[in-house]
């Protein structure tokens, strides 16, 4: 048997990549997903009610998702260890706040996080991607318009 | 076993109806409902991004995207959460329309490149990112939004409008919500951070990225100069429906003004050079991001 199939795996399903298809479904399309409304930075960003309501009928349609409310890094050291996962899976992220999340989980829960990269809008090597000049939106736009405007990309 | 919760903690996915998932979800988020509300019209889910997705018309969108009634496409909640991925759309856009989604797709980039801005500044797009170009420092602008603007009351239409309008349905055209943050900042002199924070309040698309890095152009701080606008331009790409009814058009409104008058009623400490960009942006139906 594989890593894989030997651990069971619990898929992280975020605010900033709500598609019933997106890549770690995908990638997982038997474990059980969770999503957790982040207590803390509802409270942070005062959110209103409209805001949570869009995010619910989102969560709905992806399929036997369980959702959630508290810390998110805690609600998922739960869940797995009541479904025996061992590994998180989930999509990445730049938010910092995702970062500080998958940090506790990995060296507070002692879970190992699997990041998946999610589609991108358009393919950039790494050394591409950091030689990009992001000073002004205009340099940015120079470097990638041909390939954000072909289909070959 | 509480109402609200099964045994294990998850909350309820099993709704006969809508309103039966917004009572719930009033007893499941109090503080959220008590702070506003308002439920958007706007649905969650992939299956109503489908459906805007395939209204999408990328060549009326680059005619008419500055006009409030113009083809602008709804689509950005669904950006914003990853119902849809900007790749998607990029790749529907270009199949649908060809060199005609060539506007749609640079709007696309923008998120992209506020992505990797984010990616790279992490939390310090709460921070400014460059000095202010108005002539005032940081201090001088007002750390929170004021009672009468937060709740629409300033008494003019235009502005008390789009506050009513972001309240009650999450969204604001793109004009809108620039005029409305240039009237935060430079007029009532109000840290951009306040008006950000307001946003990300009540946008369905707010996004750190995009909304802060947004206002920080507006505001000076992440471009060369500042924002603004004059009467004529909210008039022309709003068709007049709020000066025809507003009791300051004819005396009282601040915008009323050439822009070299408002130049300097704005900046006073700054420097007296002609603004050619704003005249620029004027001149092609209002500024977009540059």
């Amino acid at each position: 048997m594989s890593q894989q199939e030997q651990e069971k795996v619990l898929v992280w399903v975020h605010g900033d990549r709500l598609d019933p298809a997106g890549e770690a479904l995908q990638a997982y399309p038997d474990a059980p997903a969770v999503f957790v409304f982040d207590q803390e930075l509802l409270a942070q960003y005062r959110l209103s009610f409209k805001r949570v309501v869009f995010l619910y009928e989102c969560l709905l349609e992806i399929e036997d998702i369980q959702i959630r409310k508290g810390d998110v890094a805690d609600e998922l050291a739960l869940v797995a260890a009541e479904l025996n996962c061992s590994r998180i899976v989930t999509v990445n992220t730049v938010a910092p706040r995702f970062a500080e999340i998958c940090q506790k989980l990995r060296q507070e829960k002692k879970l190992p996080v699997e990041i998946i990269e999610p589609e991108p809008f358009i393919e950039l090597d790494k050394d591409e991607a950091e030689e990009l000049d992001l000073k002004r939106f205009s340099r940015y736009w120079q470097a990638v318009s041909g390939r954000a405007l072909s289909l070959k990309y | 076993m509480s109402q609200t919760e099964n045994k294990s903690g998850s909350l309820r996915t099993d709704f006969a109806s809508r309103e039966e998932m917004l009572e719930y979800l009033k007893e499941i988020f109090p503080a959220e409902y008590a702070n506003s509300p308002q439920v958007s019209e706007t649905r969650g889910g992939r299956k109503a991004a489908e459906q805007k997705l395939k209204a999408i018309d990328p060549a009326q969108y680059a005619s008419t995207r500055n006009s409030l009634e113009g083809a602008v496409t709804r689509l950005s909640p669904y950006l914003r959460h990853g119902v849809l991925s900007l790749y998607e759309v990029r790749r529907i856009a270009l199949e649908h329309a060809g060199e005609g989604a060539g506007k749609l797709v640079n709007e696309l980039a923008w998120r992209d490149y506020w992505q990797r801005v984010y990616g790279s500044i992490g939390n310090g797009i709460w921070q400014d990112r460059e000095p202010y170009k108005t002539g005032f420092q940081a201090s001088d602008y007002a750390a929170e939004v004021s009672p009468d603007l937060r709740s629409g009351k300033t008494g003019l239409v235009c502005m008390d409008s789009f506050v009513q309008e972001l309240e009650e349905t999450g969204y604001l055209h793109n004009h809108p919500r620039m005029w409305l943050a240039a009237y935060l900042v430079h007029h009532r002199r109000i840290r951009w951070q306040a008006g950000a924070s307001w946003f990300l309040e009540h946008l369905l698309d707010g996004d750190p990225a995009s909304n802060n890095l947004s206002w920080q152009w507006v505001a000076s701080t992440f471009s060369t100069k500042p924002y603004f606008f004059d009467k004529g331009n909210l008039e022309r790409n709003t068709a007049g429906i709020y000066c025809r009814v507003c009791p300051l058009a004819q005396r009282g409104c601040p915008f009323d003004a050439s822009i070299e008058q408002l130049q300097s009623r704005l900046f006073p400490n700054q420097s007296s050079k002609p603004p050619q960009d704003n005249f620029a942006r004027q001149n092609r139906g209002g500024g977009k991001r540059r």
